[in-house]
């Protein structure tokens, strides 16, 4: 009996030999798994959707593991049929959260590529609004620095890193802020519906003396950079000016780099000037010397300074940043000065209309 | 007498055999017991070079690498596992897959320092070209008019510049960080973003010439 037992034993050694070597293969879906579970990690399914990734991968360990009590089995017994269906299963599972990886990734890009479009354009008007009222200087900084911030955002976006774009995205309203700050205040007096109709009065003002007269007036819009010249209440002609370094401010004293706003007139001709050729207005005139000594009695500004004066409109070029004067070209102010007579009102202003560039420009904030 | 013997004869020839399988019972137990020792000295040494490996920079330089090994590391736990759970364990599988964790692991250690170098030259190099880029435009911009008569966006320009170079000190700060691949992003930003304005400067300075002329 034990003999037989012996014997039988050893045959089926034998014949484990012979054939049991060859256990069976294991299914292909296990290898398509591992290859997917990296794919997905690549794909960001970690950051993307980390409860569901988290699902999965406990999934796949589980079929793992079970794999592995699998290949511990002896090999006769051994079969990866509830192998496969497991791995099947992973498989679509995985296929599901990479499906929802790619959407949230879609849905974070779009935000992404939204927010840099905002910003991009905020960036944009905000060095166009400090162009036009000549403030570059107290905006670039902030600008710049969130221009490259930007620029490192755009980058993230084109590797498809969304949430550290996201997170960077939160950084840049900073910079944009610091800037805004820094020139929305100057700009307000270019909205305020008050003081534009105070503007508009003045220009009225002047454009009804020249009908009376029927002669020259001159206004300059700061805002727009133009000089007007009207002839008999008309507009005759219009001219391409530059104004003062701070030329968005209403000149309050001697060395602001303001170029003031009022009611003036030309007091001299000045044919020999250093910028071609001038015609200097009365700066200061009453207003000035009001606003001036309320300035002066509130500390608003330095106990020395003196209410400044020699106001001109010159040439030397529309593209000059003056310490206060109105800059033409040097053909233009040839032709103004042939055309005016001492006496010529002038009447300078931050801008005519209501819907101005600053206006329409803010819009966009 | 004959018949006693034969019985004694058999008695021992089947002590004989009781000792034979007795012997071959403990040899088949001692095979299948032999390699029952967890390798707990492997698994902690594989921990160990994989926790170096993540420590030195592995996420930041190598990460597709380190996410290979963590699952083989993963797959030799779960091996191990499974012959924690059996009565015959048999750990050589997960000897072995510890044995790759670790060889593989070493190998990308290894690899992790020129990987790193060659990042931090490549940030220097981006650093150096946006440094010398923010240099040549502040040479052009001082080129430029200065006071009455100046155009109006130098003065922005400046404030430009300035912005620049604050940021190429924040750079310099994630260079020593060792965060080059951030540091690099923005030196290229910044260089780009000089060479803009040295564009612009010059474009400017161009258009103040023009007006001298006249």
């Amino acid at each position: 009996m034990i003999h037989g037992l012996i014997k039988t034993v050893f045959l089926l050694i034998a014949l484990s030999i012979l054939t049991g070597c060859k256990s069976a293969p294991v299914p292909p879906e296990v290898r398509e798994a591992e290859q997917q579970q990296h794919d997905l990690w690549k794909a960001g399914a970690e950051i993307y959707a980390p409860e569901e990734y988290k699902i999965y991968k406990r999934g796949l360990r589980d079929g793992q593991i079970h794999l592995a009590s699998e290949n511990n089995r002896f090999i006769w017994f051994r079969t990866y049929k509830d192998v496969k269906t497991e791995f099947t299963n992973i498989l679509a599972q995985g296929k599901l959260l990479g499906e929802k990886v790619d959407e949230h990734k879609r849905t974070k890009s779009g935000n992404v590529a939204n927010q840099i479009a905002f910003f991009r354009n905020r960036i944009e008007t905000l060095r166009k609004l400090a162009s036009l009222i000549n403030e570059g200087s107290r905006s670039s900084r902030s600008l710049t620095k969130a221009e490259l911030q930007l620029a490192e955002i755009s980058l993230l976006s084109e590797r498809g890193s969304y949430t550290e774009a996201e997170e960077k995205l939160k950084g840049i309203s900073k910079y944009t802020e610091q800037a805004a700050n820094a020139i929305l205040p100057i700009l307000n007096r270019y909205t305020d519906n008050d003081q534009i109709t105070k503007w508009r009065k003045w220009v009225n003002e002047t454009v009804e003396a020249s009908k009376r007269s029927q002669s020259y007036s001159i206004v300059v819009s700061k805002v727009d950079k133009r000089l007007f010249l009207y002839k008999g209440g008309r507009s005759y002609k219009t001219y391409e000016i530059g104004v003062g370094t701070n030329g968005s401010h209403d000149k309050l004293y001697a060395g602001d780099k303001a170029t003031p706003e009022g009611k003036y007139h030309v007091i001299k001709k000045v044919a020999g000037s250093r910028f071609h050729k001038a015609l200097l207005i009365n700066y200061p005139n009453e207003d000035d010397r009001r606003q001036f000594a309320i300035a002066k009695s509130k500390g608003l500004i330095p106990h020395r300074a003196g209410i400044g004066g020699l106001i001109e409109i010159h040439g030397g070029g529309k593209h000059g940043m003056t310490y206060g004067c109105v800059a033409m070209e040097n053909q233009h102010i040839e032709e103004l000065f042939n055309i005016v007579d001492v006496g010529t009102p002038v009447t300078i202003v931050g801008v005519i209309e209501y819907e101005n560039r600053i206006t329409s420009a803010m819009k966009n904030l | 007498m004959r018949l006693c013997k034969i019985k004694m004869r058999e008695e021992m020839k089947m002590n004989k055999k009781r000792v034979i399988y007795l012997a071959l019972g403990v040899m088949i137990l001692a095979l299948l017991l032999g390699c029952s020792k967890k390798p707990e000295q492997e698994l902690s040494d594989s921990k160990a070079v994989l926790e170096a490996v993540a420590a030195e920079g592995g996420e930041k330089y190598a990460a597709e690498e380190l996410n290979v090994i963590q699952s083989e590391m993963t797959a030799a736990l779960d091996e191990m596992a499974v012959q924690d759970g059996k009565f015959f364990k048999n750990y050589d599988k997960t000897k072995e897959m510890l044995a790759q964790v670790k060889a593989k692991s070493e190998a990308l250690q290894a690899e992790i320092p020129a990987r790193k170098e060659k990042a931090k030259t490549d940030a220097q190099a981006s650093l150096d070209a946006a440094t010398m880029a923010v240099a040549d435009a502040k040479a052009l911009l001082g080129k430029a008019p200065k006071g009455k008569g100046s155009m109006a966006d130098i003065a922005a320009f400046h404030a430009d510049l300035q912005g620049l170079e604050s940021a190429l000190t924040e750079t310099q700060g994630l260079m020593t960080s060792e965060d080059y691949f951030v540091a690099m992003d923005k030196a290229n930003g910044i260089k780009d973003k000089a060479s803009e304005i040295s564009t612009q400067v010059t474009e400017a300075l161009a258009k103040v010439k023009a007006a001298k002329k006249r």
